[in-house]
């Protein structure tokens, strides 16, 4: 019995993983995919992660400025990891999917797990990203219990079936124009190993 | 059987037989006197709450500052309770796609706008508003807050007595200790009767309300069916077994829905008074914000509720947005079958008013997913109606 209690106590680790700094101009794998990055500044990357294939990194605290990387979610699957399954469950991604569907799914899924319906996506434009036919998105929200104004960037693209996707958000107040160009940065020298 | 089958026997023989409603008489109408201040600490200190709680939410983003659609809702509440209580109330519609009103204790009355998306009438937006008006007018939140302490008090003093019961031993202490457990249990569901008792209370004034309103009281209950036959929607589409809407748990803080709406029921019925809906009202007030509440009703993924709201909205009679809604919500959800019912959707709502861009984008965005190659030419329309739209250039290289 002890040595199960202790499985499990290990088992629950990497959920209490500290955050571990993001060194700048190193290029770093980034959500266990095959996507990678190169931040020309310090970034930290969070312990605990939004979903199974993501990962968020933060410079100031993850409520100040965030980029979360989804590194390859597959179909059928959600972006996050679904907090109440039975009664909000969140949309999931398909395959067949057009480009245009990504930020509307991006929406719905923010909506319910933020549950919020203050969130509108701004403006939809074609992009490229690592090396494929994307779409750039920008988007507008707040959470209720806080009222925060918060903006926020997107940009996707499918690889082989799979959503490969990093967006950043940050309250409009101040954060945002200071720390898009940093996220900026980091989609441009985005890349994929095939 | 469907859920919703066993739902409306289980009503059916409780309106029958009488068993699930006691039918109290609708009581008369208290009176009233306007510009109420609170009295006592209590009151006043739960005024100063919500006074806070107010001056903080007025500005919150989920509220909708639109002042002819806040004196639509005035003008019901007036209507409602009449041109005299109506007086305290300060309305606020908050954007919530959920089926919910409340009333604070200091007047402040939140409106969700999934209640106006889902009442068909002004009649039936009325009986909610009334019952929440009834909590307010009853006094509830200083009742509810004065039973919870006093409960909160003799839970925590049984307690003390059955620790100290348990810590000095004796022959008596398991006697004790099981006598504490006892009283604190019964404390704790104490409080969540008593809020069942103040829905009763509510319910029982919202019709007193109706009763002296022009407003027909059937579509009281009414809008409780539509809510059971939206959640069995939801359930039946999420395959999962549908809530058991007979009874009321240890901590349900309402009454089962199936005694309400069997009492409300009862009650319309006994009182047969005839009265108005409304409707032409509701829908000419509600109009301009019908597209966006249906918009985020469909964002909240649960294809079967909404596919119900919309076909109840509809009736036998499909108007052009909500036409295009149902295609949207096929759209979003995206299985092979759901792709070509939306094609079939938009092009109704072409049909019906060919100058509507959004729905030759949908028809286009639709058959594109499910590799028609008409969806090109629906596009190109899109684009040439609305060269301006904000995904011009995303949709341009799709087509290309």
């Amino acid at each position: 019995m002890r040595w199960f209690c202790a499985i499990l106590l290990a088992a629950a680790q990497p959920a209490l993983a500290a955050n571990t700094l993001v060194a700048a101009h190193v290029p770093v794998a980034v959500a266990r995919s095959p996507m990678t990055v190169t931040p020309d500044c310090e970034w930290n990357r969070m312990g605990a992660r939004p979903g199974r294939r993501s990962e968020s990194w933060t410079i100031d605290g993850d409520g100040l400025n965030e980029v979360t990387f989804y590194g390859g979610i597959e179909p059928d699957r959600t972006l996050f990891r679904e907090v109440d399954k039975h009664s909000k469950p969140l949309p999931r991604f398909s395959r067949t999917m057009l480009l245009t569907d990504i930020p509307a799914l991006f929406e719905s899924s923010y909506r319910i797990a933020l549950n919020t319906p203050v969130m509108t996506i701004e403006t939809i434009a074609s992009a490229r990203f690592l090396g494929e036919k994307g779409v750039a998105f920008t988007y507008t929200y707040a959470r209720v219990d806080e009222e925060v104004r918060r903006r926020g960037d997107g940009v996707a693209a499918i690889v082989d079936g799979r959503l490969f996707m990093i967006t950043f958000d940050a309250p409009a107040i101040f954060f945002y124009d200071r720390d898009a160009p940093a996220y900026r940065a980091i989609i441009a020298k985005a890349a994929i190993a095939r | 059987m469907w859920p919703g089958q066993w739902r409306r026997a289980a009503a059916a023989v409780a309106l029958l037989t009488g068993v699930a409603a006691h039918a109290e008489p609708i009581p008369s109408l208290p009176p009233y006197s306007g510009a109420y201040q609170p009295q006592g600490v209590d009151e006043r200190g739960i005024w100063m709450e919500f006074d806070e709680r107010e001056r903080s939410f007025r500005d919150s983003t989920v509220v909708i500052n639109d002042a002819p659609l806040k004196a639509y809702v005035m003008q019901v509440v007036c209507r409602t309770v009449g041109a005299a209580r109506c007086q305290a109330v300060r309305p606020y519609i908050v954007r919530d796609t959920s089926l919910n009103a409340s009333m604070a204790a200091n007047g402040m009355m939140i409106v969700h706008t999934g209640l106006l998306l889902r009442a068909r009438d002004e009649a039936e937006l009325a009986s909610i508003l009334g019952h929440e008006f009834a909590h307010f007018e009853l006094r509830h939140s200083l009742h509810g807050f004065r039973h919870d302490r006093t409960a909160g008090g003799i839970a925590a003093w049984a307690s003390v007595a059955g620790a100290a019961a348990w810590a000095y031993g004796g022959r008596s202490a398991y006697d004790t200790v099981r006598v504490a457990r006892s009283v604190q249990t019964s404390a704790i569901g104490s409080t969540y009767a008593h809020t069942r008792d103040q829905e009763r209370q509510a319910d029982l004034l919202s019709m007193a309300y109706l009763k002296a309103s022009p407003y027909d009281p059937q579509r009281f209950p009414d809008i409780w069916d539509q809510l059971l036959d939206e959640k069995d929607a939801t359930a039946h589409g999420r395959r999962q077994r549908s809530t058991r809407y007979d009874r009321a748990g240890f901590t349900d803080d309402h009454p089962s829905t199936i005694e309400r709406t069997t009492t409300l029921r009862q009650l319309a019925l006994a009182m047969n008074k005839p009265g108005e809906d409304g409707k032409e009202r509701y829908d000419a007030a509600l109009a301009p914000w019908r597209a966006a509440w249906l918009s985020d009703e469909i964002k909240r993924n649960d294809f079967a509720g909404t596919d119900f709201i919309l076909r109840r909205m509809a009736g036998a009679q499909w108007s052009a947005d909500l036409l295009f809604a149902r295609g949207e919500l096929y759209r979003a959800r995206g299985h092979p079958r759901d792709l070509v019912a939306a094609a079939g959707f938009y092009r109704e709502v072409i049909a019906r008013d060919p100058t509507r861009a959004e729905a030759y984008r949908g028809l286009g965005l639709a058959q594109l997913r499910s590799r028609d190659a008409g969806g090109v030419a629906a596009l190109r329309t899109y684009l040439t109606m609305k060269p301006a739209a904000q995904d011009a250039a995303m949709i341009a290289t799709l087509i290309q």
